[in-house]
């Protein structure tokens, strides 16, 4: 098979690059629906390098984590959007900041 | 006769029952229980008295159990009844069974009656595990028994803090000489391998030589657990202060029978001192220094119980002499007929004061000889025995110890002057007493309501003080190396000095106080007689000193301590566990964008380790 492959320093790249994205994004957001959704995107930064990784080594164990990566995800999802409505209904409004009870 | 178990077991009995009700009987039960269960142990030693003369006299042991057994160190719990303890058991439960009936009637309006009698029963069982045992380690469990139960009844009238200091003032001291005592029985194991009497005392004649280092060295040291029970110089000091514990205590423990345990131990390990004349020696020494220094000091005490104090704390002292000088069973007739005529005198001490509602001061008693009949006759007996008037029990027990003395090979006419001066100012004090206190113009009005249960006991002891010396002591003979009382080879003018002198005494004491024809009030009044007489007074500067020398410096280093060098340590810990706290809660923010930056830093960071690492 001679299909031309992308190399998987390129993959590798894009996954880094969409990683520190999310990871950023995460870091300097506060409204909680962004902080998912950047949460969202690190995650399918890693799902990539999965691939990525399993097609080089044509290996089945990279898809197997994908799956397990969107699985994770929607589970993820699911409890986020729980905990964002009850962040909304207490105090009104989506800073993450403003759930900041647990200081020391 | 099996039953020799019985003798300290039914005081322990009372004990336990007074111990386990917890002053919920009413007071008749509590007084027939424990003067009760000291009377049926008088009676089963009588009994075992009257078998042990039958069959001769033959010593008598009962193995009872094993205590512990530990490779070669094996201790049995056994008792020994030979002519030493027979006495020993004979004073304790007669005595104290005397004791006990006046104290039923003596704390009858006291609290604690129940306690009181739980104490004095324990009493009497540690204080009969002592003369019973026939191993080191039974009398020492007794020994140190008998300090518990002397401290909690000296501190019986606990709301006052100053019998609480009494009590422990009396512990603390006894320590220092049971600690004396502990090492020397150390020692004894150490070298001889068992601690049974018998066998050590066997053992220690055949394995040292006369006048080895090793056995001075133990028999000063059980000279030293002596010194401290039995209130000699330099441990004497607790004895006054033990006065603060009510009149019966200081009758029965005070006088009668603990404060003679040291005389006990060192008649029952009597080898040792014959191996060691120079421990031996210094017995005598310690026994002659606190008869001087006591009978002095009681001649300017104002207390009648703190004489009395006194006086116990010379005749102890009598005994030591008389076992420094070899006059084995001089040293326990005397301790016999002094718990007779001590006993006594306290007892009817002891009715005098209840009757002047607790005034204790001799000078504002006065003209009481016709308002208490009986204390007064009882007091007079007991003060003729004290000072070995003759024909009195006091006078040949004192008298044998005297003519001894002066036969002793180094110093003997220094020893017989000095104690023969020392009973002198005996009697010169015990006439003090007596024409202060019962005679002369009355100061308060007294209110006697003793009933049978207080008089009786003094009767029956008044008995014993005239009597109780006239039959000798034959049963400690065969035990003791001396061979029984016998001082007849005395003749000529030594023994009619020894004699007189106590008429002497009380004739100037009559004269002084007494009649006044003799007046001492110039020197008394003049400087050196009243500096002489505050020396006296606060027995010879002995607690002075102990307070500088030990009471002060440890109080000092307390205050300096106060909060503790060693706690430094974990206090330190958990200030510098605080610190750390302080610190690090700061990074809690409670923020979740701040948490997760946190963990993405770390992990950049353990990713830099593990690229960064050599090897890697």
């Amino acid at each position: 098979m001679t299909a031309v492959s992308v190399p998987i320093e390129h993959v590798l790249v894009l996954a880094a690059a969409l990683f520190t994205i999310g990871l950023v994004g995460v870091l300097v957001r506060r409204n909680v629906i962004f902080l998912l959704m950047s949460l969202e995107i690190m995650m399918n930064a890693c799902g990539l390098a999965f691939i990525a990784a399993g097609a080089r080594w044509a290996e089945a164990d990279g898809q197997i984590m994908y799956m397990l990566i969107l699985a994770l995800a929607a589970a993820e999802v699911a409890v986020g959007l729980g905990l964002v409505l009850q962040l909304q209904r207490r105090f009104d409004n989506l800073d993450i900041d403003a759930a900041s009870e647990l200081a020391g | 006769m099996d039953g020799l178990w019985l003798i300290p077991a039914l005081p322990l009995v009372g004990f336990l029952i007074l111990f386990v009700t917890e002053g919920r009987l009413p007071n008749r039960v509590v007084a027939f229980i424990g003067a009760g269960s000291v009377g049926l142990s008088a009676l089963v030693a009588l009994f075992a008295g009257l078998d042990f003369l039958e069959q001769g006299g033959v010593p008598r042991a009962e193995h009872l159990w094993t205590w512990m057994a530990a490779g070669p160190f094996e201790v049995a719990v056994g008792l020994y009844l030979d002519g030493l303890s027979l006495v020993m058991v004979g004073v304790i439960t007669g005595v104290g069974f005397l004791i006990h009936l006046y104290a039923t009637g003596y704390m009858a309006d006291e609290d604690g009656y129940s306690r009181f009698f739980a104490y004095m029963n324990l009493f009497v069982f540690a204080m009969l595990m002592l003369v019973l045992g026939d191993n080191l380690l039974t009398l020492f469990l007794g020994w140190e028994g008998v300090g518990l139960c002397s401290y909690l009844l000296i501190g019986f009238f606990h709301q006052d803090s100053a019998n609480g200091y009494a009590a422990r003032k009396a512990f603390v001291v006894t320590r220092v000489g049971d600690t004396f005592m502990a090492v020397g029985l150390f020692l004894l194991f150490r070298e001889l391998g068992t601690l049974d009497i018998q066998a050590a005392m066997g053992a220690a004649t055949l394995a040292w030589p006369d006048g080895s280092t090793l056995c001075t060295l133990i028999a000063l040291l059980l000279l030293g657990g002596a010194v401290g029970k039995s209130a000699q110089v330099p441990l004497q000091t607790w004895l006054p202060d033990a006065m603060a514990g009510p009149t019966p205590v200081s009758a029965l423990i005070h006088a009668a029978t603990m404060v003679t345990a040291g005389v006990y131990l060192i008649a029952r390990t009597h080898d040792l001192f014959l191996l060691s004349p120079d421990a031996q020696l210094a017995v005598a020494v310690v026994g002659l220094a606190t008869l001087f220094i006591a009978s002095f000091t009681a001649l300017t005490q104002r207390d009648i119980k703190r004489i009395l104090a006194y006086s116990t704390m010379s005749q102890i002292g009598y005994m030591f002499f008389a076992l420094g000088v070899g006059a084995w069973s001089a040293a326990i007739f005397h301790l016999m007929t002094h718990a007779f005529f001590k006993a006594l005198l306290f007892l009817s001490a002891g009715s005098v004061i209840l009757a002047l509602h607790h005034e204790q001061d001799i000078f504002k008693m006065g003209g009481l000889w016709r308002r208490l009949p009986v204390p007064f006759w009882c007091m007079v007996i007991g003060s003729a025995a004290l000072a070995a008037l003759p024909f009195t029990s006091g006078f040949y027990s004192k008298d044998i110890i005297l003519l001894t003395s002066f036969d002793h090979e180094s110093g003997g006419a220094w020893f017989w002057g000095l104690a023969a001066l020392a009973a002198f100012m005996t009697s010169l004090y015990t006439a003090r007493m007596i024409f202060i206190a019962f005679f002369g113009e009355m100061r308060t009005e007294p209110h006697d309501h003793s009933g049978v249960n207080m008089w009786l006991p003094l009767v029956i002891l008044a008995a014993l003080a005239i009597g109780g010396g006239w039959f000798g002591l034959a049963p400690v003979a065969a035990v003791l190396p001396d061979g029984g009382v016998d001082a007849a080879h005395h003749e000529g003018a030594i023994v009619w000095v020894t004699a007189l002198i106590p008429i002497a005494g009380v004739l100037v004491g009559y004269l002084i106080f007494g009649g006044k024809q003799l007046s001492v009030r110039a020197l008394v009044e003049s400087k050196t007689g009243q500096s002489i007489a505050r020396f006296w007074d606060g027995g010879w500067g002995f607690d002075t000193f102990y307070d500088r020398l030990v009471v002060r410096p440890f109080l000092f280093l307390a205050r300096i301590n106060k909060s503790d060098v060693v706690d430094f340590l974990y206090t330190g810990i958990a200030a510098f566990a605080r610190r750390l706290n302080i610190v690090t809660v700061r990074s809690q923010t409670g923020q979740l964008r701040w948490y997760a930056a946190n963990m993405a830093l770390g992990l950049v960071l353990a990713l830099l380790l593990v690229f960064l690492a050599p090897g890697a």
